[in-house]
Parts: C-alpha cells; structure tokens; sequence
C-alpha cells in the first residue's frame, strides 16, 4: 500500500487573508432555522470527538443569531470539509440546563453555539 | 493572598503558576516541538517566530476597544455588529496578523462582543479546554484554563464571581457564554461611575483583562487583576523568572 498524502498546508491554502470560518462563506446553503426560534439540542452519536457539550443534549433553547458557515468539528477533526453548515448560537435558560439552579436567579442564561445538524425544531 | 510588594506578574514575563510544578502538558509540548523540529515540519526559527509574536499579545487592545466605545455610540454599535472590523480600529486584524497570514487553528477570525447593560452581566468560559481571543486579549490567565473554573463557572456561575471578589445582585441577569465553536468572546462592561470626563487613555486603564473576560467589574482606580492564591508544590521546581 502507497503511503497516504495529506497536503498539510491545506488550510493555509484556504484561509490566508481571508479568515476561518470566513473562508466558508457561502458554502452551506439555506439555513433551516432562523433567529428566535425555539430548537432542542440532538443527542447524536459521537464518532471519537465531539464540541457538543453533554450539558446541552436534549436541553430546549432560542436560537438568538446564525453565526458563520463551516464544517462542523466532528468533520473537520478529521479533514473532512466536504459539508460545511450553518451554525447557530443558541441561549439557554440556566434552569433548563441544571434542575437544582435557584429560583432566585430563575433569569440567568448560557448562550453557545452549535451546528445545524444538532438542532431540531421544539 | 498576596501582598503589597508582589509585582504584577501580568506584564513582560511569565505568570505565577497556580501549581508551581512542571506539568505532563508543558512537557509533551516540548516533545512534540522537538519531534516536529526534528521531522521538518517547522523550523526552530519558524518556532522562534511564533513564540515572539504570541509574546507580544496583551489585552491593551481589547481595553482600548472598550474605552472608545463607552466614548464613541457609533464605534459601539460596529462592535457588536462585527468584533473583528471593530479591532482593526485598535490595531488587530485577526485576518493577517499572525505570522502564519491565518489566523492558527483556534485563533479564528471571529471576535463576538458581548455588551454588558446595567441589568445583564456576560462572563466567558470554554468549558470544553481554553478558546480565549489571544490575538486580542493575549494569552488566558492559567485558572481560565482549569478544570475548576471550566466545570464550575457553567453551572454555579454566581458563587464563582463571588471568589473573583464580584457579588451580583438578584435583579441583574447572568448570561455565561460557552466559548465551544469557532466564536471568541470579549465582555464590554458598563462604563463605572466616576470615570465622567476621562479621555480614551485613562478609560483604558481600568479595562482589566478580568473585566474583559467578565469575571470582574471596571473600577476607578483599579488598574490589576484579581490575585488568585498560589498552592504550594509537593514537588516544587524553580522557575527562571
């Protein structure tokens, strides 16, 4: 078997000047949610890595702004840029996330971002 | 806590690390370096380059970004429209700056400025390891990077402002933000009172990088972070600072 060739200025190539995600831009298409919309976080299998925390799976949150385009991490861990997609920060209710959270601060939120893949409409 | 006579570590060398002793982390990197030297991937003038250019990195910029805006209504809104066309006005193109012309891989060209208000407090965190904006804000503090602060601050995030010193009352909303995707954050607080008049520089000053990172509020006359104390070492090792 011929050694595999991975072009490691690739990124570079990509990138200079311009910026990552910003190299991205315009490459995911339509975006499926829009600002202020209600999504619940996917509980999707993790194929060796992950940025989706587990505090978040199965949480309900308002989608408050579409950030930037790119692949998602889970992909890109791997040099896979083949599907970049929408990404979406999302505020949570702190309650949401952690039952015990005092009712005295039942305001307080957490805002992160997620790819499109892990929404789904609430 | 320490004392009057400790100076600023902050500034022109190495921190005062929380643990004084060498860790597995600080040694792999100096492996991997030097397998990666020996490789040819960079070289060790390629290496001396980039660790002269990240020495150069302060949260100066990211202060002077917030003391414009308190002055300026125009220069605020662009700031939370687009963090990065915000920096170029403070002397940081996220785009072009590094040596590398790229950016590196988690120093990405997406700055976001969370604006505090006098009833919304943002505080930044990556629970997930330690994305910070270096290109502006330099590098993090070493208890940004712990698994306390990382773990804690998501979910008990008012009792660990209460150790940074800053307790919130119950009518002003906390909204941490979780630093996991290719968003740097940067907290703009509110402007203090006691600071009417002041020019550009003198606003600077109070611009901490705890205040930028949302773990402590602008003060007149507090110019320094916030000293967290230092544990000792069951096995110590000297430092040559």
């Amino acid at each position: 078997m011929s050694k595999p060739h991975y072009d490691r200025e690739h990124h570079a190539k990509i990138a200079s000047g311009i910026g990552d995600p910003q190299c991205f831009r315009g490459k995911a298409g339509e975006a499926k949610f829009k600002e202020g919309e209600r999504v619940r976080i996917r509980d999707l299998p993790d194929i060796f890595y992950t940025r989706t925390m587990l505090y978040t799976r199965g949480a309900v949150g308002t989608v408050t702004k579409l950030v930037y385009e790119s692949p998602a991490a889970e992909d890109e861990a791997f040099g896979n840029e083949d599907h970049p997609e929408w990404f979406y920060s999302v505020v949570f209710m702190q309650k949401d996330l952690w039952p015990e959270y005092s009712d005295t601060y039942a305001n307080d939120t957490l805002e992160t971002e997620f790819p499109e893949r892990y929404l789904e409409r609430a | 806590m320490s004392d009057h006579h400790d100076h600023d570590h902050d500034h022109g060398h190495k921190p005062a690390p929380m643990v004084d002793e060498v860790s597995h982390f600080e040694i792999l990197e100096m492996a991997v370096r030097e397998l990666a030297i020996e490789k040819g991937l960079f070289t060790a003038e390629d290496h001396r380059t980039w660790v002269e250019y990240v020495h150069t990195l302060g949260p100066t910029p990211a202060a002077r970004l917030v003391a414009k805006a308190w002055l300026d209504p125009e220069y605020k809104k662009l700031c939370e429209a687009d963090g990065v066309e915000a920096s170029k006005a403070v002397g940081v193109n996220w785009g072009t700056s590094p040596p590398t012309q790229f950016g590196t891989p988690s120093d990405y060209c997406n700055l976001r400025v969370l604006v505090d208000t006098p009833t919304v407090k943002h505080v930044v965190v990556c629970s997930l390891c330690s994305c910070y904006p270096r290109p502006i804000l330099g590098q993090s503090p070493e208890w940004y990077r712990t698994p306390n602060y990382r773990r804690r601050l998501v979910r008990w995030p008012r009792q660990v402002l209460t150790e940074f010193g800053l307790q919130l009352p119950s009518e002003v909303t906390i909204r941490v933000a979780d630093s996991n995707q290719k968003t740097r954050y940067i907290v703009m607080p509110v402007r203090p009172e006691g600071t009417e008049g002041w020019t550009e520089d003198q606003l600077t000053e109070i611009v901490t990088r705890d205040c930028l990172i949302g773990v402590a509020v602008p003060k007149p006359g507090i110019t320094t972070n916030v000293k967290l104390p230092v544990r000792k070492a069951i096995h110590p090792v000297h430092h040559d600072h």
